[in-house]
């Protein structure tokens, strides 16, 4: 048992993990968005570059975004070399992440599995697989004799209207608590002298001579050296305060989860062509997921279509769980760019950076975001990670394709 | 017999000449037919019927409403049953849940031990060092945690969906349901009214037998019926979503209902008081006690304690004593009994009447034993009393799930102590107790106002209760009872989180009460917040000094109750698209594979004598999924030059090329064959995969002002494709036409109509394969005659059917790309060695063009381009990657393999690979292909493997 545990057990009172600060005037660094992006970033500045005039901005409570409805897939088996490198630098971040914090974010290796249900996703898995392992990622095709060892519970017979073939595995991916990340890296910069300020909305940012130099905010206007704005599905909304287009569009992204469960479910499932996949958390739930909607809206809704699309897919894949009960749906936003990479690093307007794009997929970047983020800052130089991602790209005809490896792409 | 059952009841569900035997934790046990399983063990003197999440305390009924997680049990294979709601069944095997080894002795219950260095969040703190061990930790938590269990075995079971459609759904069979209901029809409105119960009545079903009221709501129920009205019981409405549309289940059936306009008449349901031990077995809600009571006939005990906060508290006090329970006390929060004929019965029979009190904790082993009262204001000493159940009527909350999903918002009414709702949106209208207290009086009233409304033939104007109602019908202004110390004192029983656990959170900074739920779990599970969102709401107002409106609430998110995967899944309809000759494919023993919808031939058995046979005599390959559109109407070929980055304007009639279709982008999204019929008809293919997306996108642009004067017809499914390939095609296929096929009258890339074995046929002479062959499209009907046809003349020229592998290998030797395969999500023609289709000087804009102008002037970064390897390298497989050492003898990633075969025409493996541009350029640069980290080396191929002239195509 932890120290810590030991003393609250015995009566002492934990301490707070954040605190409401004023707004101060000025800060070195302002971060719009509470997401773990943001407070990743804001984390990294103060601990490895010693920068703690920060503050991290939110209309919302912290995690209230992406950040905490996502449904904590993480992996690193990508299709690009640039996006495996990425990814795995995010997932040996993580792996280490609790100790770092100390903080328990429950990152669970349990293994991912993308399935493959005709020969041209068999091809795609194969080259993905390729892809990785040449890059040091432990990731390789399975054929059903060694997936039923993997996964019994998958119904692998050829009764499914589309017969699981093969299956990408991948032992390191998994799943994580994504409120601990959120709530970890609030501390930690907290912590080191961060402001964070929860429901203060950012309503304009001020430029003057093609450079940033402040904010505004509903509760007031700060000056600021740099403004990164981390804000995910609102990202196109917040770069059009500095008249900035990006290419992105934004869909709601749905969710579910079943009545927890004793353990059922050990590996994270997902299959591209049924539009589905599946993991169970530590608390029992089955959560799970499919494709963003078919149309572009800011609506967090939900809809009855998504439930009965996606229950039926699970049922393809575990045709057992027809009992099992959905407790809660929910969604959130994503902003797609073209070729399913995220936009990253510096803009047209000095001194406002951005780490958008994040689309279905950025929980799992949240710390090599937050790193590399920081890097640029404090650095003003663009870290050799970054560089495949700036937004620059689309104007130079370099995109990182992602795309074609991603129908569900988490 | 625990004497539990009470002699019949008016009213009551029961059947008593029907009794059944059921199990329960390994025990037998007797209920009547009508009783829920939850009545049953009531009656059978069960009162632990689960374990807790955490802590694995025992826990029984509670709610008896379907609301909170005390009941949920096993039944056979369905986990977390509500047993309060589920119908007794002969024969049913029940089992508790979290339970290990016995509900009685729970080993796990010894968590308890050491609850206070697990407060809330503990997982977070610990568990992580050293870090090696947190899988093991993990296990342990794993296995600790979840509630039901799912049997492999389950079977998928049989669920089926109905759509419905209404003026008007009243949601809620109470009396304003059912006045609102009777309300609408009366207007001339289509009304749908829906209960989760098997009657109608609400309230009253369970509440003390009113005969005025109970006739009222029989007289309702056939003025409905008689006007057209539906009735639909047992069904619970679960989700309401954008546009009306609603969602309902009723046992293994979805409804999906779109209404004009709603009312909810949902009603109003009572929570539970933070108090120390308020969770013990025995404590449960007062309405509750009345539903046994007065619906199964059922006491949960024999000595009562009722605790209340308003008028509802006295009835069930009094019910229990005319059921000759013996009321050991009634504590009232209100510091003046009030007045009225419950009270004075009470009195009379000597009951301890305590104003100004309430409860502050209980005790007892495996359910409660003793209850301690205190004063509210902790002014007096506390009165410790015996008994064996506890009735809780303090505290009410509207049923106002779906008008939250509708958008309405929550409003705390200070006075009443209990949430309102207003900013109603359009088409929603609340009737009787989910809008607030209201007389037996006011809920009918209300009912007929909102269903009138609803009906669109009024408006709306709310009946606001009276004074005297309002205060006879207030919640419990308690945040919680004076701390006595003692017992855990519960706010959620689903998570079994205490209000300690809340005060911890709040001053650990999870002081907003969205960070509050999801950090101490407060109302994530089973209940969903039902039965502790008012409790955390305010407790997390009193921590912060906020008021409660001002502390809001969680979103409310559907389902309003869990639903099965299987209902949402309903019947499994995934559609098959097989071709007209599907049947013969699979009678020959063909392999089948799956291709988009499509069913598809792979092979006969041996795919290499298939590409052998086509080239040396005739093949025949069913082609049928390929999309086929028919385009007519003037602006055709002006469409199709901005689609297609191909000229189309200059296509004459009778002739047939080959196009490829790009996005804004110029990525390539699909390409095939168009033809030009007439001036104004076209006959356009697409890729088989990719048709639906075609014709989407094209009518997407035809619709978006690219159309003027094009009709798109959709021929895929209407009609069959052959192709008949093969040195011998034209001979075989001159047996069934007269149309004369020579050479010069129908040569290469021609299109021409004819009769083929006198069926009326779409001929065009195209060779995808590399020989000369025919595309032979004609109506799906008769596809299969025609195949037959074709099959049985064939035997004469050596015909073999082929397969799409067939095919596959034959493309390959022709190094024709396959769009999705050969290309991804960012290939544009340039690179795909197709530059030659593109045309950059068209007169007009087209999708890509932009895109593609740059990439020729700067010049492909990377290009697809053949290769072939000298052998047989069977190791070569699709997807591997080419790779090139970097200085310190790295493999670097520079390009990949997107096609590759044996080639049993050539007899060495080739295939089309990505390389970079320079090195493409290079024919018979040698470069290496990763395999299991071996390299093998291939060389770079420009150009077709075979027949490179196409001296055979044309021939
Ligand atoms: C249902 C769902 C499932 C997903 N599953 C996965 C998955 O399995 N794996 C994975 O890796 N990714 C997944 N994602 C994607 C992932 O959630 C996001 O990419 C990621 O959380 C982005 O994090 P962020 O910190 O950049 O943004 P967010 O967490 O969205 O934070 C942005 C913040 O900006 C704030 N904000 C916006 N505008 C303003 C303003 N004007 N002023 C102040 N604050 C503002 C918002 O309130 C918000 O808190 C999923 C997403 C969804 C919706």
């Amino acid at each position: 048992m932890s120290l810590k545990l030991l003393r609250q057990g015995l009566g002492g009172r934990p301490p707070r993990m954040w605190h409401d600060r004023p707004l101060k005037d000025h800060y070195d660094v302002v971060i719009i968005g509470g997401g773990a992006h943001g407070l990743a970033c804001a984390y990294y500045l103060a601990a490895d570059h010693g920068i703690t005039n920060v503050a991290v901005i939110d209309k919302s409570y912290i995690g209230a975004g992406g950040s905490g409805r996502n449904t904590a897939i993480i992996r690193s088996n990508y299709l690009t070399p640039e996006g495996v490198q990425f990814y795995d630098a995010s997932v040996k971040l993580y792996e280490g992440l609790a100790q770092e914090l100390d903080f328990n974010v429950m990152f669970s290796q349990r293994g991912h599995l993308t399935l493959a249900h005709n020969d041209s996703s068999v091809r795609t898995m194969r080259r993905r697989a390729e892809v990785n392992k040449l890059q040091g990622v432990d990731s390789r095709l399975v054929y059903p004799d060694e997936l039923a060892r993997i996964c019994p519970q998958l119904d692998l017979s050829d009764h499914p209207r589309f017969p699981i073939q093969a299956a990408l595995y991948h032992p390191p991916g998994g799943i994580i608590r994504h409120d601990a990340v959120v709530w970890g890296y609030a501390r930690g910069a907290d912590q080191r002298g961060v402001d964070i300020h929860q429901y203060t909305e950012v309503t304009g940012i001020d430029v003057a001579n093609g450079a940033v130099t402040g904010v505004r905010t509903t509760r007031g206007n700060v000056s600021a050296g740099i403004v990164l704005s981390a804000t995910a599905g609102w990202a196109s909304n917040v770069a059009a305060m500095v008249d900035l287009p990006l290419p992105l569009d934004t869909f709601p992204l749905q969710a579910c989860v079943t009545e927890p469960l004793k353990p059922i479910l050990d590996v994270v499932v997902v299959s591209g062509s049924l539009h589905v996949y599946v993991s169970q958390s530590d608390r029992g739930e089955l959560v799970m997921g499919a494709s963003i909607d078919p149309f572009t809206s800011y609506s967090v809704g939900g809809s009855l279509d998504f439930l009965e699309g996606l229950a039926g897919h699970v049922l393809e894949l575990f045709p057992f769980l027809s009992k099992a009960r959905i407790l809660r749906q929910w969604a959130g936003l994503c902003e797609m760019p073209p070729d399913f990479s995220p936009l990253m690093g510096i803009t047209p307007v000095d001194n406002f950076l951005i780490d958008a794009g994040w689309g279905t997929y950025g929980f799992k970047a949240s710390p090599i975001c937050g790193k590399t983020m920081a890097e640029l800052i404090a650095t003003r130089q663009t870290p050799a990670l970054l560089r495949p991602f700036r937004l620059s790209r689309f104007a130079e005809y370099d995109q990182v394709g992602e795309k074609g490896a991603a129908s569900v792409g988490h | 017999m625990s004497g539990r059952r009470l002699p019949a009841q008016t009213g009551e569900s029961l059947d008593r000449g029907q009794p059944l035997e059921f199990r329960f934790d390994g025990h037998s046990y007797q209920g009547f037919a009508g009783d829920t399983v939850a009545s049953a063990l009531t009656a059978a003197g069960v009162n632990v019927v689960s374990r807790s999440f955490k802590y694995h305390r025992p826990r029984g009924l509670l709610c008896c409403a379907g609301h909170c997680p005390n009941c949920l049990v096993q039944i056979g294979d369905e986990p977390s049953v509500r047993s309060c709601k589920r119908a007794l069944e002969a024969g049913m095997d029940v089992q508790p849940q979290n339970a290990w080894p016995s509900l009685d002795n729970d080993l796990l219950s010894l968590t308890e031990a050491a609850s206070r260095f697990m407060p809330v969040g503990f997982y977070y703190k610990t568990f992580h060092r050293p870090r090696l061990l947190w899988p093991a930790f993990e296990h342990v938590l794993r296995n600790a945690a979840g509630l039901g269990v799912i049997d492999e075995n389950t079977p998928e079971g049989d669920y089926d969906k109905q759509y419905l459609h209404a003026d008007v759904v009243v949601v809620g069979g109470g009396p304003a349901g059912v006045s609102a209901a009777v309300a609408a029809v009366d207007e001339g409105a289509r009304v749908l009214l829906i209960d989760e119960n098997p009657e109608l009545g609400g309230h009253l079903r369970y509440s003390r037998p009113d005969a005025v009221a109970h006739a009222r709501i029989v007289d309702g129920q056939q003025r409905l019926l008689q006007s057209g009205g539906t009735i639909l019981n047992d069904t619970a409405v679960v989700g309401w979503y954008e546009d009306h549309w609603l969602s309902a289940v009723r046992g293994n059936r979805l409804f999906k209902i779109r209404a004009g306009a709603v009312v909810v008449a949902s009603g109003a349901f009572e929570t539970p008081s933070v108090f120390a031990g308020n969770d013990h077995p025995g404590i449960m809600l007062g309405t509750a006690v009345q539903r046994l009571l007065h619906l199964y006939g059922v006491v949960p005990g024999h000595r009562a304690v009722v605790v209340t906060a308003n008028d509802t508290g006295w009835a069930v006090a009094a019910d229990l004593l005319a059921a000759g329970v013996n009321v050991a006390a009634v504590a009232d929060e209100r510091p003046q009994l009030p007045v009225g004929t419950d009270i004075e019965a009470l009195q009379a029979a000597g009951v301890t009447l305590l104003p100004g009190s309430t409860i502050a904790a209980a005790r007892g082993k495996s359910g409660v034993e003793e209850v301690t009262l205190v004063a509210v204001d902790g002014s007096s000493g506390s009165h410790v009393v015996r008994c064996d159940f506890v009735a809780l009527s303090t505290t009410w909350v509207p049923s106002a799930e779906l008008a939250y999903m509708a958008g309405a918002r929550s409003c705390y009414d200070d006075e009443l102590a209990e949430m309102r709702l207003d900013n109603l949106p359009d088409g929603l209208f609340l009737a009787g107790r989910v809008a607030g207290p209201c007389s037996a009086e006011q809920e009918w009233l209300q009912g007929a106002r909102a269903g009138a409304a609803a009906a669109g033939n009024t408006d709306d104007l709310p009946i606001a209760a009276s004074q005297d109602v309002q205060a006879t019908a207030r919640s419990s202004a308690l945040v919680a009872a004076p701390d006595v110390g003692g017992d855990k004192r519960f706010v959620c029983l689903c998570e079994d989180v205490t209000d300690v656990d809340i005060e911890t959170a709040i001053a650990e900074g999870f002081d907003r009460i969205e960070l509050l739920k999801r950090y101490s779990t407060v109302g994530m599970g089973p209940c969903q917040g039902r039965m502790c969102g008012l409790n955390g709401i305010r407790l997390c107002a009193q921590g912060t000094g906020k008021s409660v409106q001002d502390t809001g609430r969680t979103t409310g998110r559907p389902p309003v109750t869990p639903v099965a995967l299987g209902v949402l899944a309903g019947q499994k309809m995934e559609p098959v698209q097989l071709s007209a000759v599907h049947d013969w494919h699979v009678d020959q023993g063909a392999r089948m594979m799956v291709a988009g919808l499509w069913m598809r031939p792979e092979h006969y058995g041996d795919a290499a004598a298939e590409v052998r046979a086509m080239r040396q005599t005739v093949g025949l390959i069913d082609v049928s999924p390929l999309g086929k559109l028919q385009l007519t109407g003037p602006g055709v070929a002006a469409m199709l030059e901005r689609l297609y980055v191909n000229n189309w304007q200059d296509l004459r009639r009778g002739r047939v090329r080959y196009g490829i279709m790009c996005n804004d982008e110029g990525v390539v999204l699909d390409d095939g064959v168009c033809a030009r019929l007439s001036d104004e008809q076209w006959y356009v293919s697409t890729t088989s995969t990719g048709a639906s997306g075609a014709l989407e996108w094209m009518e997407w642009w035809r619709q978006s002002g690219w159309g003027d004067g094009v009709h798109i017809t959709d021929l895929t499914e209407t009609h069959a494709a052959f192709n008949l390939a093969g040195p011998q095609s034209r001979a075989l296929l001159q047996t069934q036409t007269d149309r004369d096929l020579s050479n010069d009258r129908f040569p290469y890339m021609r299109a021409r109509r004819a009769d083929v074995a006198g069926v009326p046929c779409l001929l065009l002479r195209i060779g995808f394969t590399g020989e000369l062959g025919y595309e032979i499209h004609c109506p799906a009907g008769y596809g299969r005659y025609l195949w037959q046809r074709l099959i049985d003349a064939g035997a004469d020229f050596g015909l073999r059917p082929f397969g799409v592998e067939a095919q596959r290998v034959l493309r390959l030797e022709k190094a024709h790309f396959i769009v999705g395969q050969d290309t991804d999500a960012l290939t544009d023609p340039i690179s795909a060695d197709a530059a030659w289709a593109v045309h950059l000087d068209k007169d007009c804009d087209f999708l890509g063009r932009r895109a593609l102008t740059r990439i020729a002037t700067d010049g492909p970064r990377q290009r697809l381009v053949g290769f072939r390897t000298g052998r047989r390298a069977d190791s070569l497989l699709e997807g591997l990657q080419i790779v090139q050492s970097d200085d310190r003898g790295k493999p670097q990633i520079i390009g990949w393999v997107s096609s590759c075969r044996f080639s049993p025409t050539l007899q060495e493996t080739i295939g089309l690979c990505w390389l970079p541009a320079a090195l493409a350029e290079r024919s018979e640069a040698t470069f290496h292909i990763h395999v299991d980290g071996r390299l093998e080396p291939a060389r770079v191929h420009h150009g077709p493997f075979y027949d490179a002239e196409g001296a055979r195509l044309r021939g």
